[in-house]
């Protein structure tokens, strides 16, 4: 079997992992925050992809100063994410705690069973499919990223929620006559924070995939956006004469991406055996 | 046994009633278009001869509900209509796009079972120690990475700086298996976030079916250690990686799509991306259809083996 490990070592293991995720994770958004403050206005245009000649980081498709699109590029996609989540998340609470808490078993299944259909089709097929229709914008693109996932986050809202809502305490407030509305938020929705925190940091990382590769294919921005994921995918076309223009905005997005899962790992990992059982989800 | 019986109705009724809102789903997103659809599709330079073609190959003087029934009705017969650029069939899309997709699937999954099985059993073997802290570090910081920005620069790695492999798949036409250097890459981005998550699963599983009390059991009775991690620990740690893998089709439809455009691959992903650009409605509605449907039965039979592998166990349903 394996050697029991003394909680002084797990505890400095989750520290090292906790400040190795904190530093990854740093830099792209050090950069998403402050990089347009710092961006100054826009420079003239010059040749495209060029090396030197006062840009650091070379030119890119459009003649553009590629250093200066990467401090631009960033907010979008960072802003993108956190949007789009906090959007599921302002669905899924109220349709999962109504699923959980109601006694009516037809209103439970009107309100869930829709959402088990919605979870059978590939999120980046979806958005997909409505870009074909409409053009979103950031807006739409935050949206859409957000529909796709409300199903999973409801799911996940309900479970919590009914598990806390089973407990002895919820019998009790419910025989003294207490309010629905102190049962569900005071008392249901308090228990349930610790998990929707290891559930919204999960979902973060995965709506930061899923908005880059659809910013990546074209879908919710302008094709000449400064945004890292446009950048990779319009500079890609010069990756051979002028490899900065692409490599830079894609090491951030990686390390953006990596560090924030590793935070959140990190940071949401229990002392002593909290082994995640949950299902890994994009 | 009625128990055995009644999830596996309901799972099968589920089934049929994700895919019925699979293609409701699709219809209504791409056929609803408000105002005049004909001159929503035909673009930023609306010409008149388009706009009638429009009308005409989707019908769009009839009713909707009509159109919905002749387009159903079509597909249960394997017609997916013509496409509006080229006015070939949608049929002949799919099996253009099919072999490249379904070579890049199947090597896929056939490196990712094996991979995702050895390491998350060898992780699981030295719990705590430095292979098992090397594997679940790797596997946690790369499964979040989008297959893009790890695909570029994989490629300015190795075809640029090293020039061992070719950047894209270009000039190599549809048939990639006579090119294997070609698809090195690609095949590697595709594995690169299923074969985590399905080693960080079998890890966990394996690890719970170890430290279980059958196990302790049968090694008190003197069984070996080998025989105990893969006649008794890991049938019981397979279950959830079942349905796990069937979740990975999700992700593997995704990073198909992405994989392709980035490597310039003519398989089924550029159609559809094409086809979104081109609003070229058929082929889109085609492709969607049969990759909704792929995903929901991939699921369901995942679901299916998975219950009869732990009978016990709940499965969602």
């Amino acid at each position: 079997m394996t050697p029991p490990t003394s909680a002084a070592v797990v505890r400095r293991r989750d520290a090292g992992r906790y400040a190795l995720g904190l530093t990854v994770v740093a830099v792209p958004l050090l950069l998403a925050v402050l990089g347009p403050l710092i961006a100054g206005g826009p420079s003239p245009r010059t040749a495209s992809f060029t090396l030197g000649d006062g840009h650091w980081a070379g030119t890119d498709f459009v003649g553009r100063d590629v250093w200066q699109q990467v401090l631009h590029g960033g907010r979008p996609v960072v802003v993108t994410a956190l949007a789009a989540t906090a959007l599921a998340y302002l669905v899924a609470l109220p349709v999962g705690l109504a699923g959980a808490l109601t006694h009516r078993r037809w209103l439970e299944e009107t309100l869930m069973r829709p959402l088990d259909v919605l979870l059978a089709v590939p999120s980046l097929l979806l958005i997909l499919l409505v870009a074909s229709a409409f053009t979103p914008g950031p807006v739409g693109l935050a949206l859409l990223v957000a529909l796709v996932n409300v199903p999973d986050a409801a799911r996940i809202v309900r479970a919590t929620a009914g598990q806390a809502a089973a407990r002895p305490a919820v019998e009790a407030l419910r025989l003294q006559g207490e309010t629905w509305w102190r049962t569900a938020v005071g008392h249901v929705g308090r228990s349930m924070v610790r998990t929707l925190a290891a559930d919204a940091g999960t979902r973060l990382t995965g709506v930061l995939y899923l908005v880059a590769t659809a910013a990546f294919l074209g879908v919710g921005v302008a094709p000449d956006a400064a945004d890292w994921a446009v950048m990779v995918d319009r500079n890609r076309t010069g990756l051979f004469v002028q490899p900065w223009a692409v490599v830079l905005p894609a090491l951030l997005i990686v390390a953006l991406t990596m560090g924030s899962n590793l935070l959140f790992d990190a940071a949401l990992h229990k002392p002593g055996g909290g082994r995640g059982k949950r299902e890994e989800r994009p | 046994m009625s128990g055995l019986r009644s999830f596996v109705t309901r799972r099968l009724l589920l089934g049929a009633g994700q895919t019925a809102a699979v293609v409701l789903l699709v219809f209504a997103l791409t056929d609803a278009l408000p105002g005049d659809a004909a001159v929503a599709l035909a673009g930023d330079q609306p010409d008149p001869a388009r706009i009638t073609a429009i009308r005409e190959t989707l019908h769009l003087d009839r009713p909707a509900h009509e159109r919905l029934a002749d387009w159903a009705a079509g597909l249960l017969h394997g017609d997916f209509g013509t496409s509006l650029t080229s006015g070939r069939p949608v049929g002949q899309y799919l099996a253009d796009g099919f072999g490249p997709t379904l070579l890049l699937a199947a090597l896929t999954l056939a490196l990712l079972v094996p991979t995702g099985l050895g390491l998350g059993v060898l992780a699981a073997r030295h719990e705590g120690r430095l292979a098992d802290r090397l594997i679940s570090s790797v596997t946690l910081a790369v499964y979040a990475v989008p297959e893009f920005a790890l695909g570029v620069l994989l490629v300015t790695v190795f075809a640029l700086k090293l020039a061992w492999l070719p950047p894209t798949a270009v000039g190599y036409g549809t048939d990639l298996l006579a090119q294997p250097a070609a698809l090195v890459l690609p095949v590697v981005v595709l594995l690169s976030r299923p074969v985590c998550s399905l080693t960080r699963l079998v890890r966990a599983s394996m690890i719970d079916a170890l430290a279980s009390p059958y196990a302790a059991h049968a090694r008190r009775y003197g069984v070996p250690g080998t025989r105990v991690r893969y006649l008794h620990a890991l049938p019981n740690a397979l279950a959830p990686a079942v349905q796990q893998l069937a979740r990975t089709v999700d992700w593997l439809l995704c990073g198909v799509i992405v994989v392709e455009a980035l490597f310039v691959i003519p398989g089924l992903g550029t159609v559809l991306l094409n086809a979104v650009a081109e609003r070229d409605t058929p082929v889109v509605q085609g492709l969607a259809v049969v990759f909704g449907v792929l995903t929901v039965v991939l699921n369901l039979g995942a679901d299916l083996l998975a219950h009869r592998l732990t009978p016990r166990a709940e499965v969602a349903a």
